[in-house]
């Protein structure tokens, strides 16, 4: 029997037990995002700290350099003062989340006792920290305003989205849920599905059969992953279906279903490395509230990583569902931009290329028998 | 070459001998049992067997083939039914069997031809498209029988077959496996701590016992060789001393247990050894309370070789008795 042969023999097996109960799989992933999403998606509400923002100062007058100090009091904004080009630059690649340009008869306007306006361009792909650079900008600049022109109206502040409509929670959300599903999707079709071969023998089933013991392995992977990636469709498609805008049509749902598909296979290696490490039920419920639950909870799935203690940031960033889902979120909301994919995307390859070896050698590892 | 051969077969596990230096074999077309009590070993026998575990040393053949050297060899040619039940049971019963079948590189038709026939075997046909989880315990059983069967194997390995069963469930599975056996021509290895159910079934018994080989041989001689014909079992209404000792000094009997007026001796011949007891009974002035008569069984070749029960709640093999019971009013 040839080794795709076998592969099929064992991939066909596993979809064939998945297919036979229909829902219980989707409706398992689905499960718990959703009531994540109820229970704490309104109840969340953080301060956001520290959100970069560069300032292009067209006019390098003393009223401008002063205004420019006013704004960067408070912990709110991290100010970047740089060039409208590299401002431009750092907006796409999020580096910054917004530009404040300065005009440059800013301070001549001011001093001649005229109106002038400084524009403020936005990302609001997150809203919260479109909102909270907002409120800070305008009430600094109102401030501002009164201090030298001792009226609050001189400077106004002029609005420009940088991504059409206004973004709303939900869409903000949707991403995050996306590939929460397929984190627990692999989960169950990875971790728990290989338990539950120990515990009922089916595994035994093929270790006596002269089937490759690499085809075991790779097509019980391959399943899972086609499994999570069917469940992370059904939630984009859910997602669709309740009006989440997105942005890149279809090389937009292209690029989400090449997305899933790496993520599935990072998810799907880690949590065979853990299944394969595990003999109870039990301790794999441990694992999922000390792994998954985390991993899903420190993404910025569902709140802005900004709006995160100082303390935890360096757990979010090492978190790989925090790229899988910023990656997300770019393709849903922003469109293709590569200059805020690639870094994504090459963590959330490494991390799946990775756990894929980890996850398949410790498979290898613990399956016991003649070799 | 025998179909299964073994040389001092031995496996460890952190220094608990298991499997303690097994030697064997058994010939094609037997129904050979491995009969020991929880823990002898046996599992770990059949794992090795069927290259599911690596033995620490020894070696073991199956058709001539080594089962390390040349796994993929012997898994080709071998079935293994668990002790535990390892069907999907989220599949179908035809499901089960095309998967199966798919595992050992049969084609979807060629297995679909054989599925009617074999699923008529054991009397599952109609059930064919159910699923497996709607089954009842027995016929989990007789389709993983089946199963097994779908790759033409030529030794079947059944670790406990009957396990958790109830009696006459039980009877049927016995009569399946001796279905397969015959009419198969599939060798059968099985593995049983029902004294009962070797002695039924088996061509052969090997009994095992902490790792250890105790005997080989068939269930007729292995009870010959405790020695004495029958097991007489007397209970008296008093004297019970005395009446042992008149006994094995008058009827030729051998004491085997004595428990107040409760006596177990063995005969030679059973049914003269009764007309003794009761007249030995009239002479001392006793009354004989209940008596029974029973070939040994292999129960007692155990208590012969080890000074223990197979079992731990003994209970005397009832089905077994030659004559049953009775309450003698005398
Ligand atoms: N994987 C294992 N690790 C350690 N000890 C084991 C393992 N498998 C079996 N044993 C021990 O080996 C002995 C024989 O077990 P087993 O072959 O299962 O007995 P049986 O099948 O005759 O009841 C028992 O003492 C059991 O505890
Ligand atoms: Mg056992």
């Amino acid at each position: 029997m040839s080794f795709l042969r076998e592969l099929y023999v064992v991939f066909w097996k596993e979809m064939l037990l998945w297919i036979n109960n229909p829902m219980l799989p989707v409706v398992r992933a689905l499960v718990f995002p959703m009531m994540w999403i109820v229970i704490f998606g309104s109840a969340f509400g953080g301060e956001v700290n520290h959100i970069p923002l560069a300032v292009v100062a067209g006019d390098a007058g003393e009223l401008s350099a002063e205004y420019i100090s006013v704004l960067n009091t408070g912990t709110t904004l991290d100010i970047k003062s740089t060039n409208l080009a590299t401002a431009e630059k750092m907006l796409k690649s999020r580096e910054v989340y917004g530009v404040l340009y300065i005009p440059e008869d800013f301070s001549s306007k001011l001093i001649a006792g005229e109106r002038v306006s400084v524009v403020l361009s936005l990302d609001e792909t997150t809203p919260q920290i479109a909102s909270a650079i907002v409120a800070h900008v305008t009430s600094v600049t109102q401030r501002f305003s009164k201090d030298i022109a001792l009226a609050g109206d001189r400077v106004v502040v002029e609005k420009n989205t940088l991504f059409g409509r206004g973004i709303e929670y939900l869409d903000y959300l949707a991403p995050g849920v996306v590939m929460m599903t397929i984190l627990f999707s692999a989960f169950f079709s990875g971790g728990m599905n290989l338990i539950l071969d120990r515990e009922f023998g089916t595994l035994k089933m093929l270790m006596v059969s002269p089937i490759s013991r690499d085809a075991i392995i790779l097509g019980k992977i391959f399943a899972g992953v086609v499994q999570s990636i069917t469940s992370g469709i059904v939630a984009l498609i859910v997602a669709i279906l309740m009006g989440v805008h997105l942005k890149s049509g279809a090389t937009g749902i292209a690029m989400i279903i090449l997305l899933m598909f790496i993520a599935g296979f990072g998810f799907i290696g880690m949590s065979t490395a853990i299944g394969t490490r595990i003999t109870e039920l039990e301790q794999l419920m441990v694992m999922m509230m000390v792994i998954i639950m985390p991993m899903w909870f420190l993404s910025g799935g569902l709140y802005p990583l900004e709006s995160m203690p100082d303390w935890m940031r360096p757990l979010a960033i090492v978190n790989p569902m925090t790229y899988a889902t910023d990656a997300a979120r770019a393709i849903m909301i922003r469109g293709i931009i590569w200059e805020s994919l690639v870094l994504d995307l090459l963590i959330i390859s490494t991390f799946a290329v990775a756990m894929f070896l980890i996850g398949s050698y410790s498979f290898k590892k613990t399956l016991g028998g003649v070799k | 070459m025998e179909i299964i051969e073994t040389h001092e077969l031995t496996k460890e596990f952190n220094g608990l001998v298991a499997v303690d230096r097994v030697t064997f074999s058994v010939k094609r077309g037997e129904i050979f049992g491995f009969l020991g009590p929880n823990g002898a070993g046996k599992t770990t026998t059949i794992n090795m067997l069927t290259t599911l575990l690596l033995p620490t040393s020894g070696r073991a053949y199956i058709s001539g083939f080594d089962v390390v050297r040349e796994a993929a060899q012997v898994r080709r040619r071998i079935g293994l039914v668990p002790q535990e039940i390892v069907l999907e049971g989220d599949l179908t019963a035809r499901q089960n069997l095309l998967f199966h079948g798919m595992l050992y590189g049969m084609s979807r038709r060629e297995v679909e031809e054989k599925i009617p026939e074999l699923l008529e075997l054991v009397g599952l046909r109609e059930r064919a498209d159910s699923k497996v989880r709607t089954f009842s315990g027995g016929m989990k059983r007789r389709l993983e029988l089946v199963k097994v069967l779908v790759h033409e194997p030529e030794v079947i390995f059944l670790d406990e077959p009957t396990i958790g069963l109830d009696p006459q469930t039980r009877r049927k599975i016995w009569e399946y496996i001796q279905i397969l056996n015959r009419e198969r021509d599939v060798t059968i290895f099985l593995t049983t701590h029902y004294m009962e159910e070797a002695d039924y079934l088996c061509d052969r018994i090997c009994i095992i016992d902490h790792g250890k080989i105790l005997d080989i041989d068939t269930p007729r001689k292995l009870k010959d060789r405790i020695g004495e014909g029958d097991i007489i079992e007397v209970e008296v209404s008093g004297k019970g001393e005395r009446f042992a000792e008149m006994l094995a000094k008058e009827c030729g009997c051998q004491i085997k247990k004595v428990e107040g007026n409760s006596i177990t001796v063995s005969a030679k011949r059973g049914e003269y050894a009764l007309k003794e007891i009761f007249s030995l009974a009239d002479r001392l002035g006793v009354e004989v309370a209940s008596i029974s008569v029973r070939e040994p069984t292999l129960e007692d070749v155990f208590i012969h070789y080890t000074g223990r029960s197979i079992r731990e709640e003994t209970t005397a093999g009832g089905s077994m008795m030659k004559y049953l019971a009775r309450r003698l009013k005398h």
